[in-house]
């Protein structure tokens, strides 16, 4: 473990997958080495979510993931690189470099959980804690070919989380080693007194079954790339062969979770973004002797990112007086469709079934050309789940005529994660995962 | 001319409302904090269950309809004393809504909402450099109570307040000092445009606000001007107020749920929880059931709610008006020294009892109650006989008359005067029995 | 989406568009809430929608207590004599 400590400033020079890496001397060997991203506070290392309007933050506690890795004997060697609050499906909207793709480094990781997944399938060994809101888990696992899951809503304390959106932020795992999530779900899962949401969560149920039918729904295989479609169709053959039942389903009410999502996604996350005004944590080297408006438009406009804006946009103007009814409060009763029809669906299938993103890891050049509709509908598939709050797995299940990975995701009904990963250890011995070539 | 008020009560907890930050007056500024208070970024809020219990006894106080599931909202506003630029407050599904509260017993002010939210810190100005932010009132539980445009007059809204606090410090045990604890919105129109005066504090001021409201507002009128909707601040010292901003420049707060909290299934807990007779309803109901006058009831009332429990019991064992004049004489002025004992009032009630069956003179009366009420012995008392405000006091029972005819003309205590100088042989100056005769005076009702 | 609104947005969001931002925001935001608008047509759930499973009557006791030092709290803060430093009020 000391060769990856002291490796790490290298890695990092040529990947960009942490904002800030752990100093100092181990006064004790530790039980294993784990990275969290970097909208989790962590009070020996600074916390910055992506942006610059936070550098300098130092909290006074850790977040409650961060700290039971921690009791569990784990060392925390660096905060994973992100989009600036979550804000993006490439990574590339992080204020400290943009992490590359270790199968090709000219490529996106996928975001926003980019440096997790990334420091994921570049160090042996390693478990990393992501975020997802709409599918940051999910994407970045796919694009470098690792396994994340995203817990059910609440399943872990949100404690110490810094929020994008509270009621579809989730915290969960990233590692190479399938058997990794199993081990340590168990760790960062459970009530905790200091956040709500997280005391209402049946206990999570490991021997529980395994997945037996799996629903493939139609409106996944549209507007997918063919590479991922001969990927998948292939993996649908591995599962049959394994005796999971496939079997095809409509489920039309997915085309309404992406604008759902993002009205949600952004109200909340405007509402979030409204304390950054230059005062109490972060960057506050403003003049004071403004009128307080002026203060914080001048402040917030110098240092939120581009994305950052475009959504604290967004997200006012669909919870705004006239414009609120049409959109946010239209969109929470849309997200209960989409509950309802995922659990209908429950009845008759473990799991549903899809490629987890639309094609494989784009390059940078490629998605400096994309209109934020564009990059935004990539999320479709990774977007409905979240949404629901139900837990979803990514695996590697198949490479392109490039070698870049391409993955598939299994979403599973409220606190069924078990089924989930039992079901990823038995991926892991049906399908060979590759790993980059790290040259250091 | 339409008055309604919004009125701010901050709730007795020990802890604040979404942290566990203590409530108490802290020694220096921003030292009863955490992150949660401080809006930092990974806290979060957790619901204080007495906060929650405190709403629903005054929703139930104001005869509202108690919400089965009620949840709280963000309300987006940037200021330097609001830490999170959002205030955790309700907009859908508060506690309660369309209540009625009955004023002095005869007019009835509707109640549109009670809801819950939470306070922000504290500002202060410095210079015209900066601003200082305390953030320890920050987190504060209140208790937000929004009339409809009821009231009519600033003196009424004045009495209505002062009713309706006395009613909430019973309710809730808002400890004596609550009335700075309570902030007032008073919206006024006097025409068909309202305007609001934000963040009054104290019923007095409330009563000057709105009166230097109502009379600006008809001059404007009067002088063929249009009353523009706006917020205005009431300047304390120079007695008026000032414009702030005018509507179409109002934040656009744009609510949405709060899901850090979840939703509170109220119901049933609404059901459990009882709450204490306020004592505007019991002042009402000791008028209507024992015809005894409603000035009487309020003042039996504002003494303690005790003595109208001794009223109740030296009335069911003698009657109505026997109770009242003896709760209004004797038993008030023994009342404060009584109440240290922790006796029950059965004892009051059986001796007066006795005297109503005969068996004793008032005077005797008195001098038993007097003994029962303070814990001396009766042979004491008796003893002391020359004691000078016994002396008075049992004048002063004996001729009860002579108490009204003092209020209206102090001339009257000369027949005091006399009779004592009569008994004692002058051992007493007329000073010292004037002295005696106005505290046995302001003893009595 | 016209540009009046997006003014109107962005000072009650507090922030300051430069011409560029503005016109910028205004084409994405337009095409946005263009791909927004199949939500109409979307048939809606029953039930409360502010979480996606149900949080219920989690409470804490009105306990008091001070876990984090505030002096801790308080130490990357601009302050002046342990209050906090903000813009003038106006």
């Amino acid at each position: 473990m000391k060769d990856v400590l002291a490796s790490l400033p290298a890695l990092n020079e040529r990947y960009s997958m942490f904002s800030c890496i752990a100093s100092g001397a181990d006064t004790e060997e530790p039980k294993f080495l784990f990275s969290a991203k970097d909208n989790l506070t962590s009070k020996d290392m600074e916390t910055k979510c992506g942006s610059r309007i936070l550098e300098g933050y130092r909290p006074a506690f850790d977040a409650a993931a961060v700290e039971k890795m921690r009791q569990y004997g784990g060392r925390l060697i660096g905060k994973n690189n992100m989009d600036g609050f979550g804000f993006g499906t490439f990574s590339t909207n992080s204020a400290f470099g943009v992490p590359k793709n270790p199968f090709d480094l000219e490529r996106s990781c996928g975001g926003s959980s980019g440096g997790s997944a990334c420091a994921a399938a570049v160090i042996e060994d390693h478990v990393s804690l992501g975020v997802s809101t709409g599918g940051s888990i999910c994407c970045p696992a796919s694009f470098c070919g690792v396994y994340g899951i995203a817990p059910t809503y609440g399943r872990v304390s949100r404690y110490g989380l810094i929020d994008y959106g509270n009621s579809l932020d989730k915290i969960g795992l990233l590692s190479s080693d399938p058997a990794a999530l199993a081990e340590f779900l168990p760790v960062i899962s459970g009530k905790d007194p200091r956040d709500p949401t997280s005391c209402a969560q049946p206990p999570l149920d490991l021997k529980g079954k395994r997945i037996g039918s799996v629903a493939v729904p139609e409106e996944a295989l549209k507007g997918i790339s063919k590479d991922v479609l001969s990927a998948f169709e292939s993996s649908l053959d591995i599962l049959r062969s394994m005796g999971v039942e496939v079997k095809r389903v409509s489920m039309p009410s997915l085309k309404y979770a992406m604008p759902a999502y993002y009205i949600l996604a952004t109200s909340e996350a405007s509402t979030n973004l409204a304390r950054y005004v230059g005062m109490r944590y972060g960057r506050q080297d403003g003049d004071l002797s403004l009128g307080f408006d002026d203060y914080f438009t001048s402040f917030r406009s110098e240092y939120f990112g581009d994305e950052a804006k475009r959504r604290i946009l967004l997200g006012t103007y669909t919870r705004m007086a006239g414009f609120r009814d049409r959109y946010y409060a239209k969109a929470l009763k849309v997200r209960l469709h989409v509950i309802s029809s995922y659990k209908k669906v429950f009845e008759d299938h473990d799991a549903v079934l899809t490629p987890t993103m639309p094609f494989a890891a784009p390059k940078f050049e490629d998605i400096s050309k994309m209109t934020p509709v564009e990059s935004y509908s990539a999320d479709f598939l990774t977007v409905p789940a979240n949404l629901a709050g139900i837990p979803h797995l990514s695996v590697p299940c198949g490479y392109d005529e490039d070698g870049m990975p391409i993955g598939m995701q299994l979403a599973a009904a409220h606190w069924a994660e078990g089924p989930l990963l039992t079901f990823a250890e038995e991926w892991g011995s049906a399908f060979d995962v590759r790993r980059p070539e790290v040259p250091l | 001319m339409r008055i309604g008020l919004e009125i701010h009560v901050q709730l007795p907890t020990a802890s604040k409302m979404f942290c566990s930050c203590p409530t108490t007056d802290a020694d220096a500024p921003n030292t009863h904090v955490c992150p949660t208070c401080l809006g930092m970024p990974g806290s979060r809020p957790v619901m204080n269950r007495k906060a929650l219990e405190y709403g629903i006894m005054l929703a139930k106080m104001l005869n509202c309809e108690i919400a089965e599931t009620t949840w709280f909202s963000r309300k987006t506003y940037f200021y330097p004393d609001m830490s999170r630029s959002v205030q955790i407050t309700q907009y859908d599904n508060p506690v309660g809504s369309r209540g009625t509260y009955m004023f002095q017993g005869k007019k009835p002010v509707r109640i549109t909402r009670i809801h819950l939210e939470e306070d922000p810190g504290k500002t202060k100005r410095v210079g015209d450099q900066s601003s200082l932010v305390d953030y320890n009132r920050s987190g504060i539980p209140l208790a937000e109570i929004v009339t409809e445009p009821d009231l009519s007059t600033p003196t009424e809204a004045r009495e209505f307040l002062k009713q309706l606090i006395a009613d909430i410090r019973h309710t809730i045990d808002l400890p004596g000092d609550g009335e700075r604890s309570i902030r007032c919105d008073c919206n006024i129109s006097v025409g068909t445009e309202r305007c609001e005066v934000k963040n009054v504090t104290g019923l007095r001021n409330v009563e000057r606000a709105l009166t230097f409201e109502a009379v600006r507002q008809t001059k404007v009128l009067r002088a063929g001007g249009k009353i523009e909707r706006e917020t205005r601040r009431f300047d304390e010292e120079r007695g008026v107020t000032i414009s702030v901003r005018k509507k179409e420049f109002e934040a656009d707060y744009g609510y949405i749920d709060e899901p850090d909290l979840g939703i509170f299934h109220i119901g049933e807990l609404a059901r459990s929880v009882s709450i204490k007779e306020s004592p505007a309803e019991a002042a009402a109901r000791l008028s209507r059931e024992y015809g005894i006058e409603r000035k009487l009831a309020d003042q039996i009332i504002s003494t303690s709610t005790g003595l109208a429990a001794a009223f109740e019991h030296i009335a069911k064992a003698t009657d109505a008006q026997t109770a009242a004049s003896w709760t209004a004489g004797a038993v008030s002025a023994y009342w404060k020294t009584f109440e240290t004992l922790k006796k029950g009032p059965e004892g009051i009630a059986d001796i007066i009892r006795r005297f109503r069956g005969g068996e004793m003179t008032d005077v005797e009366a008195d001098i038993e109650l007097r003994a029962y009420m303070t814990g001396t012995d009766v042979r004491a008392i008796k003893d002391a006989g020359a004691d000078l405000s016994q002396i008075v006091n049992g004048y002063l029972d004996a001729h009860p008359e002579i108490v009204g005819e003092i209020r209206k003309n102090e001339k009257a205590v000369n027949r005091v005067i006399g009779h004592v100088m009569k008994e004692t042989g002058g051992k007493y100056s007329s000073a010292d029995i004037v002295a005696a005769a106005k505290s046995a005076l302001e003893a009595r009702l | 989406m016209d540009k009046e609104t997006v003014k109107k947005v962005a000072k009650t969001a507090h922030l300051a568009l430069s011409d560029d931002e503005l016109e910028r925001y205004c084409k994405d935001l337009g095409e946005i809430l263009d791909y927004f608008k199949v939500l109409d047509e979307s048939p809606e759930g029953e039930g409360y929608g502010v979480d996606p499973v149900e949080i219920a009557d989690i409470l804490r006791d009105d306990v008091p207590g001070i876990f984090i030092d505030p002096y801790e709290l308080l130490k990357d803060m601009k302050t002046y004599e342990n209050y906090v430093r903000g813009p003038r009020l106006l």
